[in-house]
C-alpha cells in the first residue's frame, strides 16, 4: 500500500512536488518514491515519532486565548517541501538585493530624504506613518544599516514564479522552527538524506552572532552580545532562548539591563555590572524604553533610546526600521532598488492597490469579492478579509473601513498559493503554503539556505500562521538536480 | 563566564524544586512503607507528612480530614497546592523552561518530561496500588536529572547556584524531617517499644540515609546515633554537615560573598556544638527551630547579594 499517495491530485494549483500530470517532480522524484514505498501505517509512525521528539524537545509556541496562555507542541508535517538550489541561488541574489534598497531607504528616511524630494515616494505615505519614529530622525547605525534581520514571505503564484508578499523588519520570528524542522525530519526520516545532497542550515546561530557582532560600537574580539526578550509568555520566547543558546549570548529581561549616566548599556550579573554592546532586540519597539516610548511599558530598559543614540550600543532591528514594512510602503519596493542601487528587481512584488489613491480605491471597492484587503500595519495575519471567501456582511464592513482610513488599507489579487502533499490524518492531501527565507546584515549579508515553510493544515485554507491553525514543514534546497 | 543574577537566580531555584520533589516523594514513600509495617492500632497519623512539609494552612483549604487519601492526595495529585510534587516539577520546569541557554539540552527534555509524567499519572496515583511506583518515578527521573547536571555542568557559576539550592534545599529537609520525626516518635517512645526501631528505620529511609547508617554504624537503629548520623556524619552525602561544608566550597569562588560565608559558617559553629544525648524532645526541637533561622538567613544572604542587590 501506498498511504494515498496513488490518489494524490493537486487541485488546481501549482504543487512543488508534483506536474500537472500528477508526476514528482524530477528532484522530488527520490523523495516521493521512498516516502511512497514505506510499509503500510509507516508513514504515520514517523508522524508519530515526530510528535514525540517535538515533545520531547520541548519545541512549542503559545497561543493567547481568553481562558489564558496555551503552550502548544510546533505542528509539523513530516514530508520536506524541496526546491532546486539553481532555482534558490536567484532567489537568494534577489533576497540581498531587496534587504540593501530596503536599507537604505530607511536610512534616507530618517537622515536626507532624497528619495521624499525627488518624489520617488510620496512623503505624507512615510512621514504620516505610525512606524515613522521621529525619536530615530537624525541616527546613523553601523554601515547604514537598521534592517539587520529580515524575513521576507514568498509565495509561488499560479505561474510557478516565486512572489515577495511582504517584508518583515521589526522583530521577524520563526528561525528557531527552520532549524528544528530539518534536526526532527533527520531524527525521524534519516533514509531521505543517504540520495540527497541538501544545503545545511544550521549554520544560523554562527552567522547571527557575527551579524550582531560586528555591529559593536567597541572593537573587541568577542563583543558582548545579548538577546533582549520580554519573557516567557511572549509567543516566541522559545526562539528567543534558541537563539541565544546557539549563539552564546545572556538572554535577557528588561529589568537585567540599566543604562548609567554616561549612556553605556550593563547587565546585572553575580560579578556585578558588565557593559553591553549589542543588543538582538526581540521586544517591539513601542516597549523598548519607557522614556522615549510608551511610559506604561515595564518590560523595556530607561535610558536605552538614549544609549543608542548616543551609539554607545547598538540595537538590532534599529528602532525605527518598521517603516520601510508598512503594506503601502511595499509598494514602492522595485522603486527604491531602481533609484539607490541602480539595478532592477531580480525578485517579483505582488500587484499591490494602494487604497488612498482615488483610482485605486474605486476598484477596490468594485471588485471586493476578488482580491484580498489587508490593513497596513496588521502581522500575523490578523484583519484580513480573503474577498472570494468572505461573505456580502464582511465585505460591507470592509467598504466602511476603507471608506474612513483609506491610507490604512491595501489590496491584492487573490492569489494561487501554491501547494505541496502534506500528510493528514490517514492521507497525503494537497494544502497550501508559503515560505519566509532570513536575510541577515551587517558588514556581510546572508540568506538562509530555504525559510521556514508554513502550511495551512485546514483544506482549501489560505492562513498559514501558526497563531490560527498553520503547520510548517522542513524545507530542503537540493543540488545537483534541476 | 558571566551570569545575569536574574538567571542565577532561577537556577537557584530549579535546583531547590528539584531537590524538594525528590526528597518529598521519598518522604510520602517511606512513609507507606512503614504504614504497612505497623499494626492498625499503632499507626501513627498520615498529618505528620502535612507537618513535615509545613503545609498545614495549605491542607485546610483542601480537605477537612487528614487522613491517608486526604494526605497523599494533597502531596500527590493537587498540583495546585504549594506543597505538592507536581507543584515542585511545574516549578523546577518553569526555571528551567527560563533558563535553558545555561543549562545542558538534556536537563531540558529531562524536566520536560518529568513533568509531563507527573501530570499524567498523578491524578491515579493516590491510592495504594500505582502510589509507589509513582513515587519511585518521581525520585529516580529527579536522580537522573541530578546526575546529567553533574555530570555535564560546567565548574561554574550556573554549577555553583544549582549546587547551593540543592543543599540548601537538603538540609532544609533533613532539619524538617527530623524536627517533626523525632518529636512524633518521642511522643510515643515506651509504648510501641516493639515498633520503635522501624519509626527511626524509616526516618533514616525517608532521608536516604538507612543503608549508609547501616553501613557506618550497624544494623540496629537508635534515637541518639541516628539523630547523629544525619546531622554529622562527614562522609554522609545527605548530612547536614556535608550540605553546609558543600555550600561553603560553592560560595569561595562567588564574588561579594562575605555575608552568606558569615551565616554559613554560623550554622557550621552551631552544629558542632550539636548532643544528641543531652537533648530530650523539646530540646531537640528548639536547637532545630534555631538552626532552621540560620539556614533561611543563609539562603536571604544569597539572595540579597546576588539575586536582587541595586546595582547603582
Amino acid at each position: 500500500m501506498d498511504q494515498g499517495w496513488g490518489d494524490y491530485k493537486a487541485t488546481g494549483f501549482y504543487d512543488e512536488l508534483f506536474t500537472p500530470k500528477g508526476r514528482p517532480r524530477v528532484a522530488a522524484r527520490q523523495a516521493v518514491n521512498m516516502l511512497g514505498g514505506l510499509p503500510d501505517g509507516e508513514l504515520d509512525a514517523r508522524r508519530t515519532a515526530a510528535e514525540v521528539a517535538i515533545r520531547e524537545m520541548g519545541i512549542s509556541f503559545t497561543v493567547y486565548t481568553e481562558g489564558g496562555n496555551i503552550d502548544r507542541a510546533w505542528p509539523f508535517d513530516i514530508i520536506p517541501r524541496i526546491i532546486t538550489e539553481r532555482e534558490w541561488r536567484n532567489v537568494s541574489r534577489g533576497l540581498a538585493q531587496r534587504s540593501r534598497a530596503l536599507n537604505r531607504f530607511i536610512d534616507d528616511i530618517y537622515n536626507r530624504q532624497k528619495i521624499l524630494a525627488d518624489g520617488k515616494v510620496p512623503a505624507d505615505i512615510v512621514l504620516e506613518s505610525p512606524n515613522y519614529k521621529t525619536a530615530c530622525v537624525g541616527a546613523s547605525p553601523r554601515f547604514g544599516v537598521w534592517a539587520h534581520i529580515c524575513g521576507s514571505d514568498l509565495i509561488r503564484n499560479a505561474d510557478g514564479r516565486l512572489y515577495v508578499l511582504e517584508d518583515n523588519l521589526r522583530v521577524p520570528s520563526g528561525v528557531s522552527y527552520m532549524l528544528e524542522n530539518r534536526e526532527i525530519t533527520k531524527r525521524v526520516l534519516p533514509e531521505l538524506f543517504e540520495n540527497y545532497s541538501i544545503l545545511p542550515v544550521d549554520d544560523y546561530p554562527s552567522q547571527l552572532y557575527a551579524t550582531l557582532a560586528s555591529l559593536s560600537p567597541r572593537e573587541r574580539k568577542r563583543p558582548c552580545v545579548v538577546v533582549l526578550t520580554p519573557g516567557i509568555y511572549n509567543s516566541a520566547y522559545f526562539e528567543h532562548a534558541f537563539l541565544a543558546q546557539g549563539m552564546g549570548a545572556e538572554l535577557v529581561e528588561g529589568a537585567d539591563l540599566l543604562v548609567d549616566d554616561e549612556d553605556c548599556v550593563y547587565m546585572r550579573t553575580v560579578d556585578g555590572p558588565i557593559r553591553v554592546d549589542v543588543i538582538y532586540r526581540r521586544i517591539d519597539e513601542e516597549f523598548m524604553d519607557p522614556e522615549a516610548f510608551r511610559e506604561d511599558s515595564v518590560l523595556g530598559v530607561p535610558g536605552l533610546m538614549r544609549a543608542w543614540r548616543a551609539g554607545k550600543v547598538a540595537i538590532a532591528n534599529a528602532p525605527g526600521a518598521g517603516v520601510a514594512d508598512d503594506k503601502v510602503v511595499y509598494a514602492f519596493v522595485p522603486e527604491m532598488i531602481r533609484y539607490y542601487l541602480g539595478e532592477e528587481p531580480l525578485l517579483r512584488s505582488v500587484p499591490t492597490y494602494l487604497c488612498m489613491y482615488d483610482k485605486d480605491r474605486d476598484y477596490v471597492l468594485s471588485h471586493l469579492d476578488e482580491l484580498v484587503v489587508k490593513p497596513a500595519n496588521e502581522s500575523g495575519g490578523y484583519g484580513i478579509m480573503v474577498g472570494p471567501h468572505s461573505d456580502e456582511a464582511t465585505r460591507r464592513r470592509f467598504a466602511k473601513l476603507i471608506e474612513k482610513n483609506p491610507r490604512n488599507y491595501i489590496a491584492q489579487p487573490t492569489l494561487a498559493l501554491s501547494t505541496a502533499p502534506t500528510f493528514i490524518d490517514d492521507s497525503v492531501q494537497p494544502r497550501h503554503l508559503d515560505l519566509r527565507p532570513f536575510i541577515l546584515q551587517g558588514r556581510e549579508t546572508y540568506v538562509t539556505a530555504g525559510g521556514l515553510t508554513r502550511v495551512a493544515m485546514v483544506k482549501g485554507s489560505l492562513v498559514v500562521n501558526s497563531s490560527q491553525g498553520g503547520g510548517s514543514k522542513d524545507t530542503w534546497i537540493v543540488e545537483g538536480k534541476s | 563566564m558571566t551570569m545575569l543574577s536574574r538567571v542565577a537566580e532561577r537556577v537557584y531555584w530549579m535546583a531547590r524544586y528539584l531537590e524538594r520533589a525528590e526528597n518529598a516523594a521519598r518522604l510520602v514513600d517511606a512513609y507507606h512503607h512503614m504504614v504497612m509495617d505497623i499494626p492498625r492500632d499503632s499507626q501513627p497519623g498520615w498529618d505528620i507528612l502535612v507537618r513535615i512539609l509545613a503545609a498545614n494552612p495549605i491542607f485546610g483549604e483542601y480537605f477537612r480530614v487528614p487522613n491517608e487519601q486526604n494526605v497523599v492526595k494533597l502531596l500527590v495529585a493537587e498540583s495546585g497546592a504549594a506543597c505538592s510534587i507536581p507543584y515542585a516539577v511545574h516549578a523546577a520546569r518553569e526555571n528551567v523552561r527560563t533558563t535553558r541557554d545555561v543549562l545542558p539540552d538534556e536537563v531540558w527534555e529531562l524536566v520536560n518530561e518529568l513533568h509531563l509524567y507527573a501530570r499524567e499519572h498523578s491524578g491515579n496515583s493516590v491510592g495504594r496500588r500505582n502510589r509507589q511506583q509513582f513515587l519511585q518515578e518521581i525520585v529516580s527521573r529527579s536522580q537522573v536529572i541530578t546526575g546529567v547536571l553533574n555530570s555535564t555542568l560546567c565548574r561554574d557559576h550556573t554549577y555553583r547556584f544549582v549546587k547551593i539550592g540543592q543543599l540548601l534545599e537538603r538540609a532544609d529537609m533533613t532539619t524538617r524531617i527530623i524536627d517533626v520525626g523525632a518529636a512524633d516518635i518521642l511522643d510515643q517512645e515506651g509504648a510501641h517499644q516493639a515498633i520503635d526501631h522501624l519509626l527511626w528505620g524509616t526516618l533514616l529511609k525517608s532521608l536516604s540515609a538507612l543503608g549508609a547508617y547501616r553501613r557506618m554504624i550497624g544494623p540496629l537503629v537508635e534515637k541518639n546515633a541516628a539523630v547523629d548520623f544525619v546531622f554529622l556524619e562527614p562522609a554522609f552525602p545527605r548530612s547536614l554537615a556535608f550540605c553546609l561544608r558543600g555550600i561553603r566550597e560553592e560560595l569561595s569562588p562567588l564574588s561579594n560573598h562575605t555575608q552568606a560565608l558569615k551565616m554559613v559558617d554560623r550554622a557550621r559553629r552551631k552544629l558542632r556544638r550539636f548532643e544528641s544525648e543531652k537533648y530530650g524532645r523539646d530540646e531537640l526541637h528548639v536547637y532545630i527551630d534555631d538552626l532552621q533561622v540560620v539556614l533561611s538567613q543563609v539562603h536571604a544572604a544569597i539572595s540579597d547579594t546576588w539575586f536582587r542587590f541595586d546595582t547603582r
